[in-house]
C-alpha cells in the first residue's frame, strides 16, 4: 500500500522527536515520546483517510463519477 | 555602579530593544495577515503584553544565560561587551537582510564567541549549550504539530456549524486572546534573556552575589525595552512570517498563535532559551500543512531554516573577532 506524503511527512517528524531523544536532558525526554506519539497518530489517521479516499476513488465503476460542483456563486 | 557597567548594561538594553523590534514582529505576524488588527494596532497589543509577561513567569531563562551557557569565572565586562556586539551585529545583518532568525540564539553564539576567544573551549558549558542546541530542533517541531493539532481539533469541533461568516467573527476576536498569549510567552523568553546578561555583569562586579535572583529593576527595564521595541516594530520581517510561508486564515492564524504560546510557555517554565521565530514558523507550517503539504511554501520555509542553522556560528564568529581587539584593553 502506497504511503501519502503527508502521512510519511509526520511519520518522519515522529522519527526526529525519536532520534532527538538521547541528547536531550533526561528531564525533558518524556516531552520528545508525547510529540513522536501524537505525530505517529497523525501519520496512521491521515494515512487512513487518504487510502480509503483512494479506494473509494477506485470502487466507483466507470462513468458513474458526479461532476465537481462549480464553486462559482449562482448568478444573481 | 561604574560608568563601563552602566554602558554595558545600555547596550544588553539596546539589544533588548533590538530583540523586540527584529524578533517581536513574529507575534504580530499572524493578525497582521489575517486583518484582525491593523499593523499598528498590533503593533501596540503585543508592545503592551510584551511588557506584562514580568506579571505572569519567573525568571528561570534569565538564570539559564547567565549561569549556564558560559562558565560565570570568565564572564568580564570585556566578555559581556563582545558577546552583546556580536548578537546586535548578527540581528542588524539578518534583519536587513530580511531573515526571521533568532536573537536569541544570535545572544547565546555571541557569548558563547567572546568567551572562547577569552578563556578559549573550557569556557563553554557543554549541558547548557546542549539544552539550547536540542531546543533549536524541538521547538520548530513541537510548534508545527501542536499547530496542526489544535487546528485539526478545531475543524472537528465546528465542521457541522453551517454560520460560516459568525464562525470566522469569533475566530477574528479570539485570535486577539492567542495574539496576546504568544506575546506574552514572547516577552517571558525573549526579555529574560536580556535579564540574564545584565544578572551576569551584577554578578562578575560583585554588585549582587552569584546565586542572586534578578532584581526587580533588572525585570521592569528588560520589558521595557523589549517592549518598546516591539512599539517601532521590523516589518519586513513580519512580511517574511505572516504571508510567504503559508497563506493564514483567521482560524489558522490563532491555531498557530496558541501553539506556539504552549511552547513558549512550557519553555520559559522550564528555563530553556527558545526561539520564537523557530517556534511560531514550525507552527504556521503545523497549520498549512492541514491544507495539504504544497500548501507551505518550502522554499522559505528552508531559507529560514538556513538562517537558524546560521545564527549560533555566525554570531559566535562575529563576537569572537570582536573581542580580539579588546583583548589588550585594561
Amino acid at each position: 500500500m502506497r504511503i501519502s506524503r503527508r502521512a510519511l511527512f509526520f511519520f518522519v517528524v515522529a522519527a526526529v522527536f525519536l532520534v532527538m531523544i538521547p541528547p536531550t536532558p533526561p528531564e525533558y525526554r518524556w516531552l520528545n515520546l508525547v510529540m513522536a506519539g501524537i505525530s505517529v497518530f497523525w501519520a496512521v489517521l491521515l494515512w487512513i483517510e487518504e487510502a480509503s479516499h483512494r479506494r473509494g476513488a477506485l470502487d466507483e465503476p466507470p462513468g458513474t463519477v458526479a461532476p465537481a460542483e462549480s464553486t462559482e456563486p449562482p448568478p444573481s | 555602579m561604574t560608568p563601563v557597567i552602566v554602558f554595558i548594561i545600555g547596550v544588553a538594553l539596546a539589544f533588548d530593544f533590538f530583540n523586540g523590534f527584529h524578533d517581536a514582529a513574529n507575534s504580530i505576524a499572524t493578525v497582521v495577515s489575517t486583518r484582525v488588527l491593523s499593523p499598528r494596532q498590533a503593533v501596540a497589543w503585543a508592545a503592551f503584553f510584551n511588557f506584562a509577561a514580568f506579571l505572569v513567569f519567573g525568571t528561570a531563562v534569565a538564570a539559564t544565560i547567565a549561569k549556564d551557557v558560559v562558565d560565570p569565572t570568565v564572564l568580564t565586562n570585556k566578555v559581556i561587551f563582545a558577546g552583546l556586539i556580536g548578537a546586535i551585529a548578527w540581528d542588524v545583518i539578518t534583519w536587513f537582510l530580511g531573515l526571521p532568525t533568532s536573537s536569541s540564539h544570535a545572544l547565546v553564539g555571541g557569548m558563547a564567541g567572546a568567551a572562547v576567544a577569552s578563556a578559549g573551549w573550557a569556557a563553554l558549558i557543554s549541558s547548557g549549550l546542549q539544552k539550547i542546541a536540542v531546543f533549536i530542533v524541538l521547538s520548530p517541531l513541537i510548534g508545527l504539530v501542536l499547530g496542526f493539532t489544535i487546528m485539526v481539533s478545531v475543524y472537528w469541533i465546528f465542521h457541522r456549524r453551517e454560520r460560516v461568516e459568525g464562525l470566522n467573527r469569533g475566530f477574528r476576536r479570539m485570535q486577539l486572546v492567542s495574539a496576546a498569549a504568544f506575546s506574552l510567552g514572547h516577552g517571558a523568553n525573549d526579555a529574560q534573556k536580556t535579564m540574564g546578561i545584565i544578572l551576569a555583569v551584577l554578578i562578575a562586579n560583585n554588585i549582587v552575589p552569584a546565586d542572586s535572583e534578578v532584581p526587580l529593576w533588572v525585570v521592569l527595564a528588560s520589558h521595557t525595552a523589549i517592549g518598546l521595541g516591539t512599539l517601532f516594530g521590523g516589518w519586513r520581517i513580519v512580511h517574511t512570517m505572516g504571508s510567504k510561508i503559508t497563506k493564514i486564515t483567521p482560524v489558522g492564524g490563532m491555531s498557530a498563535e496558541l501553539a506556539a504560546a504552549s511552547t513558549l510557555f512550557f519553555t520559559a517554565r522550564a528555563g530553556i532559551p527558545v526561539s520564537t521565530t523557530h517556534t511560531i514558523t514550525g507552527a504556521i507550517v503545523g497549520v498549512g500543512t492541514t491544507q495539504r503539504l504544497s500548501a507551505v511554501r518550502w522554499g522559505v520555509a528552508s531559507r529560514v531554516v538556513w538562517a537558524w542553522v546560521l545564527t549560533i556560528p555566525g554570531a559566535f564568529v562575529v563576537a569572537y573577532i570582536i573581542y580580539l581587539p579588546l583583548k589588550g584593553f585594561g
